[in-house]
């Protein structure tokens, strides 16, 4: 039995009218879904070629679910994506070119060449760069709320995290003092039932993540991470709450990682039923067929935004590959912050 | 100028900067309603309100972690351990998140932990430890431990200060066993300038926090032995005063590091190294270190005694090198 | 040594590297009487032949390894019972303390002895030579402290900068090292500064001066005559003049030549250049087998690696051998010197030759690298020559003239004992010693088992 609140999908275009976005949005949304999927198979693409060192990661399966999170949080809001969360460095503005230059460890990606893959945010954009130990980041996205609950500013911090980042102390200590202070912080867990290969029922014992949250004194609701609608709703419902003083809100977004931890990992351990199954569920098929269903969303409004986002990742590709490697002069650079660091929008 | 304790000069340090940049918040357990476990912000919620002297449930992670996110918004947190010891469980947070946010990602964290550390006074293995140099071994993060009340009070507004995360390791045997002269106004401490406790001619002494006092009485002995101990009080790990401590090996062409913390990997290792490196054609004996051994802090006061350096183990340590 | 339990003698360790010793001859046998410190048995050891004195007084009451018998260090080998208490006693093993005692006496003992120079035996009654670099170094004990004549990198430092001996310095430091402050206290009371020496050939002590000719100015330079051209002498042409000529005025200078032929060290560097070149980045020349081979003889020739101090035979127990290099063009020739050169097998001799002759054409040598030689080795051969005559470098007694490997027929004995004409590899070894010390006789033994070395090549022995 669900503690957790189950979501409702949307019904109509009158309902997501009343949740604040018009069609012009909608339209928005969808171009972002398609430019986040393209990203990371133009990325897989340049990785397979040699052009991308490390590892390669993607966040199929979990478009909705980040263009659905990002969507909802206001310009002043910030937050902790990871790395099935491209969307949101998309819906934020981070320029795919750059994206594409942190991947190949060029010194025009945000990084600069000193993390890879999607280790990166631009902080103007109001995102903090992720690390690998992926609950770490929770603490921090509750302490973004805790400076604006200090300066009593009405801004909203946003953490992600995973099924399997559930399991480790900094998840609980973050929700913990999150909910003892009534920060104004929402949750966002990315529940794709894998994590590597561990399935959730070795990660926790529960029904579902979100069924935590009362244990921490706020609310927890699950949603399916595949109706970018339905995620959009919830959190928006929960930024304006925790932005009215009323605390935080656990989401959980269920979907399927639909490839491997990796790209050098095939996921065999994953059941095939289970692929066949959430590949009907693909966000971004689910969502085209909404418009279709409730916006009259024309074959000719789909071709312009696909054509737009094909010119966006081939110019993207050709600047990013023009982008220079990092000069060796740059390998100490930054160890130690200087006062000059500190003049940024937040440090004022 | 006023005499004060090593303790209250701390907490002058920290009021004054909360009270000149609203910016600067507390946290840490036990610090608002109570004081903190050794007062160091006795008084402070009370002036400052709860928002900005924050009483943390029991969590290091959360605390240290908070921090730097409310840093990365612009605040300039103070967290206290209340146990130096208690780091341990906000080991990530540090080392993994606020360590290398700045060479990553080019996100500042400026962030102040406070650390009561070290041990005299039979607090065993969990309330006794120097940690200092499994974090001088992370890039990105400063270290901090000073030894005067002066000092103590112009570095902790120089961590503020720092764009860094800094670790202030305060000494709770110094806490109200030390008193000197502090200046009342409002000043600052720069890093990485050693302070000459004692001059001398025979021995470099190179030591910080607690240990300095412990070389001050040493070196008193020894001068009545005719070993001119010269002291040199680092007060800051990262960054360290190398060129000091060379020039004066130079001058005397001996040195000893003493400290508190256990031996294999203490941060006197790379002092010794870099003394070997930079001054090896100056030298006239052996670098040596006096320090801990490598164990567990006990708790038996005998025990204690016998793991802390005392006066006479660094007596023995100099007048061994003096008469190489 | 008033002590009631029965003492062990143990195998002492005569230098850090030793791991055996070599019972030569119990001077004391079971049931005889012993003092303290009185010589029981005699030793040999990689580094050293030495006598082992009695760790305590009393009666030999067992002796546990025979004459000719190898132990590892440490191994007990006698026993000393208390005077009166000999038969009694068990021969098992007496308690822990006594017998960690004993090795510390020992240990002590043979430290003693260390402070004269154990490496050099001199022969006849001869003024003590002052030894600026006692060989082995002084072994650090537990503390990592040395005993003895240490000299610091600071006092090293200042003693080059201000050409002082440090042993002329008295030392007030542990043990009479010398300190920085005696050094500072003895520049400052105006003592008399060395002449830096000339970093090519070592002086030889007491040699003549070239005849002073105090009345005649410096010599003008020459002027020039038609088709000539003329350029000063360089610092390191003139050290090298005035060294040929003074050793050619020293020595009784004798030049021997053998033939050796070298099929199997040919043979077995081809086996071993590939391995040595990539596990070890070694370039395995001839070079390094004659050096080995020439190390390996002087160990039963002694006098090959000895020097003639005033009136005295001075021995040397370790093998400084110089390896000539000339440097390009013409302009000179360096001899640095590989240390404790009987310490190195075939790779390490190949190897520091390497690292020698790179460093003098690299002009990365220190002075210390030139010093201190033994016995030289110089290689013409490289050009094509295949006679010498080379003069010694003074004051050492012989030089080998390696020459060049020229395939030649050669009569040979083949499987069934008949005269055959063979192709093989052959080269010429052409020795000069110095006559005053050395007589044919003795030089040609030399040559022999350098020959030999080379013909009989033991893969496993280098």
């Amino acid at each position: 039995m669900a503690i957790a609140r189950e979501a409702e999908p949307v019904g109509s275009l009158a309902d997501i009218k009343e949740a604040g976005l018009d069609r012009e949005d909608l339209l928005g949304i969808f171009r972002n879904l398609v430019l986040t999927r393209g990203i990371e198979e133009r990325g897989h693409t340049l990785y397979k070629q040699g052009k991308i060192p490390g590892s390669f990661y993607t966040g199929r399966g979990n478009e909705g679910a980040a263009v659905g999170v990002a969507t909802a949080m206001g310009p002043e809001d910030v937050g902790t994506p990871l790395h099935r969360d491209m969307g949101v460095h998309v819906v934020r503005g981070v320029e795919p070119w750059r994206i594409i230059a942190q991947y190949m460890g060029r010194a025009d990606g945000p990084t600069k060449g000193k993390d890879g893959n999607v280790h990166m945010a631009d902080a103007r954009l109001g995102l903090i760069a992720m690390v690998s130990h992926l609950p770490a980041m929770l603490p921090v996205a509750v302490g973004c709320a805790l400076a604006f609950r200090i300066r009593e500013e009405k801004r909203v911090a946003v953490g992600w995290f995973g099924e399997g980042a559930s399991a480790r102390g900094d998840t609980h200590e973050a929700m913990n003092f999150a909910g003892v202070k009534r920060l104004p912080v929402v949750f966002v867990c990315d529940n794709n039932q894998w994590a590597y290969s561990t399935p959730t029922y070795l990660e926790y014992a529960t029904e579902y993540v979100a069924d935590r949250a009362k244990s921490y004194g706020f609310e927890g609701v699950v949603v399916d991470g595949t109706d970018v609608l339905a995620v959009y709703r919830e959190t928006k419902r929960a930024i304006e709450k925790a932005r009215e003083g009323d605390g935080p809100t656990l989401i959980e977004c269920m979907t399927l990682r639909m490839e491997g931890h990796a790209v050098h990992d095939d996921a065999s351990y994953v059941p095939k039923e289970l692929f066949e199954e959430w590949a009907k569920r693909d966000p971004i098929e689910c969502f085209r067929a909404w418009l279709k269903e409730n916006a009259d969303f024309s074959d000719e409004e789909e071709e312009e935004i696909r054509g737009e986002v094909k010119k966006i990742l081939n110019d993207a590709i050709r600047r990013a590959e023009d982008s220079p490697m990092p000069e060796l002069s740059s390998l100490l650079e930054g160890v130690f912050a200087t006062p000059e660091d500190l003049d940024t929008p937040h440090h004022k | 100028m006023a005499v004060k304790t090593y303790l209250q000069a701390i907490s002058d340090g920290l009021r004054q900067e909360m009270q000149r940049d609203e910016r600067v918040f507390v946290i840490g357990e036990d610090v608002g309603v109570y004081g903190g476990a050794f007062k160091v912000t006795q008084g402070f919620q009370e002036e400052f309100g709860a928002w900005r002297v924050i009483d943390a449930p029991l969590s290091e992670t959360a605390i240290v972690g908070g921090c730097t996110g409310a840093a990365i918004m612009g605040m300039r947190p103070v967290a206290e351990m209340q146990f130096a010891d208690f780091i341990s469980c906000a080991w990530d947070q540090l080392v993994t998140v606020a360590a290398k946010q700045r060479y990553r990602a080019g996100t500042p964290i400026p962030i102040t932990v406070r650390l009561p550390s070290g041990g005299g006074f039979s607090g065993g293995p969990f309330h006794s430890q120097n940690p200092e140099s499994s974090f001088a071994h992370i890039p990105g993060l400063k270290i901090v431990c000073p030894a005067t009340p002066a000092d103590a009070k112009g570095l902790i507004a120089q961590a503020i200060q720092d764009p860094n995360p800094v670790l202030y390791f305060e000494h709770k045997h110094l806490y109200r066993r030390i008193k000197d002269e502090v200046p009342d106004e409002r000043y600052t401490t720069p890093f990485g300038e050693a302070r000459v406790h004692r001059e001398g001619t025979d021995v470099t002494l190179v030591t910080w926090g607690a240990m300095v006092y412990t070389a001050a009485e040493a070196a008193e002995q020894l001068e009545q032995d005719g070993v001119s101990v010269e002291i040199l009080d680092l007060r800051t790990l990262i960054p360290w005063d190398k060129e000091a401590v060379l020039r004066s090996v130079e001058k005397t062409s001996k040195a000893l590091v003493l400290h508190e913390d256990t031996r294999t990997g203490g941060f006197g290792a790379e002092i010794v190294a870099t003394i070997t490196e930079e001054a090896f054609e100056h030298l006239d004996g052996p670098v040596k270190r006096v320090t801990a051994p490598d164990a567990p802090v006990p708790f038996s006061p005998p025990l204690e005694k016998a793991f802390i350096p005392q006066v006479e183990d660094v007596v023995a340590g100099v007048k061994d090198l003096a008469e190489y | 040594m008033a002590t009631g339990t029965a003492v062990d003698v143990v195998m002492p360790q005569m230098g850090v590297s030793v791991s055996e010793g070599t019972i030569t001859k119990w001077l004391k046998q079971e049931g005889d009487a012993v003092e303290p410190d009185e010589a029981l048995l005699e030793i040999s050891t990689d580094k050293v032949d030495t006598e082992v004195p009695s760790p305590s007084g009393g009666v030999v009451q067992k002796i546990l390894a025979q004459e000719g018998e190898t132990v590892p260090v440490g191994t007990t080998i006698a026993v000393i019972a208390p005077e009166g208490g000999a038969g009694e006693e068990p021969a098992e093993a007496p308690p822990e303390p006594a017998t960690a005692k004993a090795a510390e006496e020992t240990e002590k003992a043979s430290g003693a002895e260390g402070e004269t120079p154990t490496d050099e035996k001199v022969e006849e009654a001869a003024p003590a030579p002052a030894i600026e670099e006692p060989k082995p170094a002084p072994e650090a004990d537990g503390d990592g402290r040395r005993e003895g004549k240490f000299v610091s990198p600071v006092v090293a430092r200042i003693a080059s900068e201000h050409g002082v001996d440090v042993s002329q310095v008295e030392g007030t430091g542990r043990g009479g090292r010398v300190t920085k402050k005696d050094i500072l206290k003895f520049i400052e009371s105006g003592a008399p500064a060395r002449e830096a020496a000339p970093a090519p050939p070592p002086e030889a002590p007491e040699a003549p001066k070239a005849p002073a000719k105090p009345t005649e100015p410096a010599p003008a330079a020459a002027p020039a005559g038609a088709g000539e051209t003329v350029e000063p002498m360089s610092a390191m042409r003139k050290g090298i003049a005035e060294h040929m000529r003074r050793s050619l005025d020293t020595a009784a200078h004798v030049t021997t030549t053998f033939e050796v032929d070298l099929s199997k060290v040919v043979a077995i560097r081809e086996g071993l250049k590939r391995e040595y070149e990539q596990r070890h980045g070694v370039k395995l020349t001839y070079l390094a087998f004659i050096a080995r081979a020439t190390v390996d003889a002087i160990g039963k020739w002694p006098w090959m690696n000895a020097e003639l101090r005033g009136d005295s035979i001075v021995v040397k127990n370790y093998v400084n051998l110089g390896i000539a290099v000339a440097l390009e063009g013409g302009k000179g020739l360096i001899v640095p010197v590989i240390k404790n050169a009987e310490d190195l097998n075939l790779l390490g001799i190949a190897r520091a030759i390497q690292d020698v002759a790179e460093r003098a054409r690299t002009k990365k040598l220190v002075p210390d690298d030139v010093q201190g030689g033994t016995f030289t080795i110089t290689n013409p051969g490289g050009y094509g020559a295949i006679h010498g005559t080379p003069i010694i470098s003074q004051p050492q007694v012989g030089i080998l003239d390696v020459e060049a490997m020229v395939k030649r027929p050669v009569v040979i004995e083949d499987d069934t004992g008949k005269d055959a004409i063979a192709i093989r590899p052959m080269m010429n070894l052409c020795l000069a010693y110095d006559h005053r010390l050395v007589d044919g006789a003795y030089a040609a033994q030399f040559m022999r088992d350098v020959k030999t070395n080379l013909q009989t090549w033991d893969e496993a022995a280098y």
